[in-house]
């Protein structure tokens, strides 16, 4: 395996788990707004299949794939029902409990990845020292 | 913008717009027992707020925000007490249409709901951190 596909791989998670704290932090925010929907971000394996070939925006108005990336190919939809909550009188779907144990695995994940990418370069460097 | 100070951005809107209701929850509470000042006079009516999404034009990120102070249509609960400066013709005083059992429970509801928005920040914040360490010489 090449080195620099590690890295590559290792910001591209990084990304994807960046957008995904985004969106819940954009759920907690929206607990208590009448008819908000929970979203949620597609996994990670789906992101990688999937090809790299996005149209360009060459001008910020653009519409891009979603509001939260400018990649495109990670996609926010909106997340299956929390079955213990269910739908809410104001129409809203968060189950905050839920989505704060989200972001302890983001936490989790990020901190791993960060780890890796950190003990990969100490690696390296140590080949490049002589 | 950047998904995590986005994150950041949404977090800290949603720590304004809870405080924004817990003020509303002080005022009824605080008014629970505010009559009218004139003869049948209506007393306070109880505050009601409601939150929406909205686009934040500088930096692209929908962020939350209070959408509207409301009243509450309810009807008002009535007391007999000739004394009071509000009383009617019969003597009985309309008293507002704060429930304080509801009212705490809102506030409980803003609390916990605050605290998880204060909880994002904090997780953020570490994610921020764990990136800028990647700089640090080992």
């Amino acid at each position: 395996m090449q080195p620099i596909q590690l890295f590559d791989l290792a910001s591209r998670q990084a990304e994807w788990l960046t957008v995904r704290q985004q969106v819940v932090a954009s759920n907690i925010a929206n607990a208590n707004t009448p008819k908000f929907h929970a979203k949620d971000v597609t996994p990670f394996d789906a992101v990688l299949d999937k090809s790299d070939i996005t149209m360009a925006r060459t001008n910020p108005a653009h519409l891009s794939g979603n509001d939260f990336s400018d990649s495109g190919d990670i996609d926010v939809k909106e997340a299956a029902l929390d079955q213990e909550i269910g739908i809410q009188e104001s129409g809203n779907t968060v189950g905050l409990a839920e989505e704060l144990s989200k972001s302890g695995d983001i936490k989790r994940q990020y901190d791993l990845n960060t780890s890796l990418v950190s003990s990969f370069n100490r690696m390296m460097l140590m080949t490049v020292r002589k | 913008m950047d998904p995590l100070s986005a994150a950041m951005k949404i977090a800290g809107s949603g720590l304004e717009a809870q405080s924004t209701r817990l003020r509303i929850v002080s005022e009824n509470i605080a008014n629970a027992r505010s009559t009218g000042d004139t003869p049948g006079a209506d007393p306070y009516r109880r505050k009601t707020i409601t939150f929406g999404q909205q686009m934040d034009r500088t930096s692209g990120v929908e962020t939350v925000n209070v959408k509207k102070v409301g009243v509450d249509e309810g009807d008002f609960s009535t007391e007999f007490d000739p004394s009071n400066p509000a009383a009617d013709q019969k003597g009985v005083v309309k008293l507002p249409n704060v429930n304080i059992l509801v009212e705490m429970a809102d506030m409980r509801e803003a609390n916990r709901s605050y605290d998880a928005n204060l909880q994002t920040i904090k997780q953020t914040r570490d994610l921020i951190s764990s990136t800028i360490d990647l700089l640090k010489s080992q």
